[in-house]
């Protein structure tokens, strides 16, 4: 038994001034950071647009119209949010591909066989479950670093996605009635003062956010996630089953995926093989909000508003920088915002928690 | 003859915030010296050394190396010095071979290359010189008992210049026979002129193997003797003092019935043939040096463990949980050693803290937490326990020792448990805070629960129990009851073969 | 009186065959193992389609993988030191899409080419290395950053329009027939040339060493007065190096076309062979060797489902199958060691 020195005192500085503690809220508290950098940006982008810079108007229709991409990125950033929260290097790298694969099954199920929507939808959630599971069932019951059976994984589906329709897409006129599913519509009660929004936003962002919320934040489920990425040790010994919450969270990843799975399907009117994996995927994006949203990569620290917050806010800085630079050269700036905001993001999480909290 | 000591300090004081750690110390080794520093815990030794070694600086005091007046800023300026230390955990890369671990760091090149066969030569002589087999040179450290990986440490340590060995509870995990084989390398660095730094609470091996001996006592060096002045006994007595243990009062235990009934219990490498009984409403209290086995025996109760052979039996029922989870629904609570890595989540709530083993009691239908239960039952505990804080929010880590202990004491209480185990319980707590623990146990005895206290900490052993079973390597070496003195209770622990055991 | 494991019979310590010998063997089961799954595949395939092993497949294959197996030299000691680099396919567009536009605009010889991939693939490792070495932040962080960084330069250089009309400067790197001696590929031979020295310096060298113990824990490291901080920059920097020389051999594909879809997705694939190579990904441990083979395996399972006609993608499946089979097995393996 080790001998341990009794704990010093904890140290508070006696008096700050008020500029220093708005510092540091604004430094550690994400969710603070987040809304400041949220409304500067907005401000800076309505500015711009003000006065001519940009190819169009950036105001409130255009931003609440770019809703429409916050929905996949937020329930994906949501994915990883819960993933990386379980602690022990958690992540999921496979969350793109099995919103191809699951993509490519609810195709078939809606548009083929000719099912009902809603059971072709329940069928694109069992499906993501099941692939989460076998996420779970790597990392938490065999012990896979998160890293590396993600990566298998997403290899895995990914191919699977590919070749089960022949690399082609299901375009069946079914599949592409769904369009009308992500048209945008008025706000209850208030529409006649606030922009349309995306339908999605109702349907799948909202519900996802409220089950979310009461789960990780009321629900014994969430108390569990934390406790074992904050200290698995500590969790086990209070009596935690630590393999089944990891498990749980694994799935969860793959329901969500399964939904924005539906979604993509939606908006694009098609269920395209490559839908998550095209380019660099969906997973480097989620993952790059998440860490935003002040998730730590650590496990253990992660809260909805904050990744809700940095999805709003590369959503809406993308939207004025498509508008800022032409055509391609729009898409090449978003990836160097992403880039530069994730770096800064994580340099950030590193200076604070030296100067603030006293090092690690 | 008067001769240069190898290392000496004087006048050392060091206070972490409020504490005292090293009120004052005095210390000095001799080249080619066995000098054994002991103390119960509490009493400075580890900062005394964590200072020698370089991970501290004293507040207060001078150093000197060989005469030479010495700062030793960081562990790095203690290894350039030639203090070397060897500590419990073993500090070695699991991946690599023996051979690579020793070298780290100090590579013998020739011509730009590794020289293998130069560095294996090294590594096989040290080896042998430490009784060990020369094919080990090639062994993956991560494959070797943690016994062997100490000695690894050890001969690592010896692959530099070595002036002054530090030896931090090296018999902890050894059997006899490597202890043995431990006590000749020693002896041999000691007639090669190393000064050698024993700290141990085994003080049956120091009156064996060690010169000198210097006992610390509430943060002073308080003298140090030759050994053939000094039995155990005598040490043991030196590290007590005068002070007795006001004992919190005879108890009159309620005769309930045997809540534990432990029956031979063994597990391989760790205990063998424990047997105990515990009634409700009695504090049994385990006492056990480092490496006695103790805090195996709780772990097996609680299930973190499996035991290889014997019986564990709570109310009459055979029970061998396979995990806490099994324990706790056999209504045994147990109260982590090391509340940093096993018990605390640290940046969470008290609430948090409290509740987090207890899920499915503050839910609606097992899936959501009913805050309002939380809170009120939370708030009764951090009353009944006096816990200083805010409020139940609070963040458990911006605690003080006394109080985060109490959270997590707090977390054991929630569902009235049958056997609390408690592993520890004062650790790192200061005084005020510990009374109040020391009552609050006493009173949970008197409301029926049965208390297993196991702890190092003799003082609070014989304050708390009503009866006292001191476990020395493996098994139960004698039963004291609440009138016991605490220097034979530290000399049956310590090896005091020829003790005086009170029943 | 207690027992505990014997420590003198410790069945799994190598015996000392030779004196000089005192490094664990330097081919590993886990190795020797792949070695095996790489020739049982070959004859299978060989059996399948008896053009598997004719000249006109197996050289395409070997030069497809070694820009797999180059840049997984580099990664191999990224993962060793405990980090990763998911920034590899970014880094390879930026160095494929300088060195092509200069040598197209501005007829770069061949040594210029050499110094243009390789100085800029070393400036972008020196940016991730930085960063990771002394921004303590997490690699796998970072590098994202960085990936998208580089992939906004890259496009940045190719300006909306893939790059034609390259001339044949380095077709002594690319698979035509310049590109061979003796049926054997420029840039084969060159990558097993560079892994040799890696695995010789990683062997047998202080600081490849010392890469070891900066995986394996690097507070001990530190203690035992290695630079860490340098390591780790060392190896990213190596890395950097290494993607110059790849998109070298990229452009001498025999093309004369680059598009922006170049490097995209192989630093998946790279990470892939290491792990299947039996690298570990927590640190401490690891082989060149098994990359190189962890390459091949990868580059064996394309071309043979290219050649038993199936779909192509359907080789993707069967790396996510390896990586698993492999990491498995040696977790299982030191499980089974741990509580036997």
């Amino acid at each position: 038994m080790s001998v341990e020195t009794p704990a010093p005192a904890a140290e508070k500085s006696a008096t700050r001034s008020p500029v220093d503690r708005i510092v540091e809220a604004v430094l550690t508290q994400r969710i603070v950071l987040l809304g400041v950098l949220i409304v500067v940006v907005v401000a800076w982008l309505s500015y711009m647009s003000a006065n001519g810079y940009l190819s169009g108007d950036y105001d409130f229709d255009y931003m609440s119209a770019t809703l429409i991409d916050a929905v996949p990125l937020a329930l994906l950033a949501f994915a990883e949010l819960v993933v990386i929260v379980s602690g022990r290097g958690g992540i999921d790298l496979s969350v793109g591909a099995m919103v191809s694969l699951v993509g490519m099954i609810f195709g078939f199920a809606y548009g083929k066989w000719g099912w009902p929507l809603l059971a072709a939808v329940l069928l694109a959630v069992v499906a993501g479950a099941l692939l989460g599971a076998i996420n779970g069932f790597l990392v938490a019951r065999i012990g896979f670093p998160a890293l590396i059976a993600t990566l298998a994984t997403y290899y895995a589906y990914k191919s699977i996605a590919l070749v089960i329709n022949d690399q082609k897409p299901i375009n069946s006129p079914q599949i592409q009635d769904l369009y009308t599913l992500t048209g945008s519509v008025s706000v209850p009660i208030i529409g006649d003062y606030v922009p349309d929004v995306p339908l999605g936003v109702f349907t799948f962002l909202l519900p996802a956010l409220v089950v979310l919320w009461l789960a990780l934040g009321r629900g014994t489920f969430g108390r569990r996630l934390y406790g074992v990425g904050t200290n698995d040790v500590a969790a086990r010994w209070a009596g935690v089953d630590v393999p089944g919450t990891r498990m749980r969270a694994y799935v969860t990843s793959g329901v969500l995926s399964g939904l924005v799975a539906v979604y993509i399907t939606a908006e694009f009117a098609s269920a395209r093989p490559d839908s998550g994996t095209a380019g660099n995927g969906l997973a480097l994006p989620a993952i790059t909000i998440a860490v935003l949203g002040g998730v730590a990569i650590t496990g253990g620290v992660g809260r909805l508003a904050g990744v809700l917050l940095a999805t709003l806010l590369i959503v809406w800085l993308n939207a004025g920088i498509i508008l800022y630079f032409e055509g391609n050269t729009g898409t090449q700036f978003q990836l160097l915002a992403l880039g530069v905001v994730l770096i800064l993001a994580a340099l950030l999480n590193g200076l604070t928690t030296r100067r603030f909290r006293g090092g690690d | 003859m008067s001769q240069e000591s190898r290392l000496s300090l004087t006048g050392v004081v060091k206070s972490y915030g409020a504490v005292k750690a090293i009120r004052h110390a005095d210390f000095e080794v001799q080249a080619g010296q066995i000098h054994a520093l002991v103390g119960e815990n509490g009493a400075g030794k580890s900062t005394l050394i964590k200072i020698i070694s370089g991970a501290t600086m004293p507040d207060a005091g001078s150093v000197t190396y060989d005469g030479v007046p010495v700062t030793i800023a960081s562990t790095n300026d203690a290894i350039a010095l030639g203090i070397a230390t060897v500590y419990q955990e073993p500090q070695l890369f699991s991946e690599l071979t023996v051979a690579e671990n020793v070298f780290m760091g100090r590579e013998m090149v020739t011509r730009g290359r590794v020289d293998w066969a130069a560095q294996n030569e090294k590594v096989v002589s040290l080896l042998e010189a430490l009784g060990l087999p020369a094919k080990l040179s090639t062994a993956v450290v991560g494959n070797l008992s943690v016994a062997t990986q100490q000695q690894v440490s050890i001969a690592k340590a010896l692959a530099g210049k070595c002036g002054v060995l530090i030896l931090d509870e090296p018999s902890a995990i050894l059997t006899d026979a490597e202890i043995d084989v431990l006590f000749e390398i020693i002896r041999r660095l000691a007639a090669d002129g190393v000064a050698i730094i024993y700290i141990s609470h085994r003080l049956d091996e120091i009156v064996k193997i060690a010169d000198q001996v210097t006992v610390m006592r509430d943060g002073s060096t308080i003298g140090t003797h030759p050994i053939q002045d000094m039995s155990v006994r005598r040490i043991a007595e030196l590290m007590v003092g005068e002070a007795l243990s006001d004992h919190a009062g005879p108890r009159t235990v309620p005769q309930g019935e045997p809540v534990l009934e432990l029956k031979s219990l063994a597990r391989a490498g760790a205990f063998h043939d424990v047997s105990l009984q515990l009634r409700s409403g009695e504090i049994l209290g385990l006492y056990g040096l480092v490496g006695s086995g103790v805090a195996e025996i709780a772990a097996c109760i609680y299930g973190l463990d499996k035991a290889s052979a014997g019986d564990i039996v709570i109310e009459g029922r055979a029970v061998a949980p396979k995990s806490p989870r099994e324990a706790a629904e056999a209504g045994i609570a147990l109260l982590p050693a090391n509340r940093k890595t096993e018990g605390m989540f640290s940046f969470q709530s008290i609430a948090f803290n409290v509740s987090i083993g207890h899920l499915q009691r503050f839910s609606w239908g097992k899936a959501f937490v009913d805050r309002r239960r939380e809170r009120s039952t939370v708030r009764d505990l951090m009353k009944r326990l006096a816990v200083r804080a805010s409020d139940e929010n609070q963040n458990v880590g911006d605690l003080s020792g006394g109080n985060a202990q109490k959270v997590m004491l707090a977390r054991q209480l929630v569902e009235r448990p049958k056997l609390l185990l408690l592993a520890e319980p004062t650790q790192g707590v200061d005084i005020g805070a510990k009374e109040e623990i020391h009552r609050i146990i006493t009173d949970l005895a008197d409301n029926g629960t049965a208390v297993l206290v196991v702890t190092s900490d003799l003082q609070e052993a014989l304050r708390i129990a009503d009866r006292l079973l001191v476990v020395r390597t493996g098994s139960i070496a004698a039963e004291f009851g609440p009138d016991a003195k605490q220097v034979d209770v530290l000399a049956a622990a310590a090896g005091d073969r020829e003790g005086t055991a009170t029943a | 009186m207690t027992t505990s494991t014997d420590p003198h019979a410790d069945p799994t310590a190598t015996p000392l065959k030779t004196r000089g010998r005192v490094l664990p063997s330097p081919v590993t089961p886990a190795e020797i193992a792949l070695v095996a799954v790489i020739v049982v595949l070959w004859i299978a395939l060989a059996f399948a389609t008896p053009a598997f092993l004719s000249a006109g497949s197996i050289v395409p294959l070997l030069v497809e993988m070694a820009p797999v197996a180059l840049i997984g030299i580099g990664m191999t000691f990224i993962i060793i030191t405990g980090g990763i680099d998911v920034s590899v396919g970014g880094a390879i567009m930026v160095c494929s899409v300088i060195t092509g536009k200069l040598m197209r605009d501005h007829g770069l010889p061949v040594l210029g080419c050499l110094a243009v991939a390789l100085g800029t693939g070393a400036v972008l490792g020196l940016v991730n290395g930085a960063l990771i070495a002394y921004g303590r932040v997490h690699a796998i962080i970072i590098t994202f950053g960085t990936a998208n960084l580089f992939l906004f330069i890259g496009l940045q250089i190719f300006a909306s329009q893939p790059i034609s009309g390259m001339p044949n400067t380095l077709a002594w790197f690319g698979r035509g027939v310049d590109g061979r001696t003796l049926a054997i590929p420029h840039s084969f031979a060159i990558t097993v040339v560079l892994a040799a020295i890696a695995w010789w310096y990683l062997r047998h060298t202080p600081g490849g060493r010392h890469f070891f113990g900066v995986g394996g824990d690097p507070v001990a490291a530190r203690l035992a007065g290695i630079r860490v901080q340098r390591r780790i920059l060392i190896a990213y920097v190596i890395t950097g190096v290494l993607v110059g020389l790849a998109s070298i051999f990229t452009l001498a594909k025999g093309t004369s076309n680059l598009d922006q879809s170049v490097g995209s997705g192989q630093e998946l694939a790279v990470i892939a062979a290491v792990v299947i190579g039996g690298t570990s990904i927590m640190g401490g441990r690891g082989s060149v060797l098994g990359t190189v083979l962890g390459a091949l395996l990868v580059q064996t399972v394309k071309s043979g489902v290219t050649q038993l006609g199936w779909p192509s993608q359907l080789s993707d499946l069967f790396v996510g199958i390896f990586i698993v089979v492999a990491v498995g097995t040696d977790l299982v393996r030191r499980r089974a060691r741990r509580d036997p």
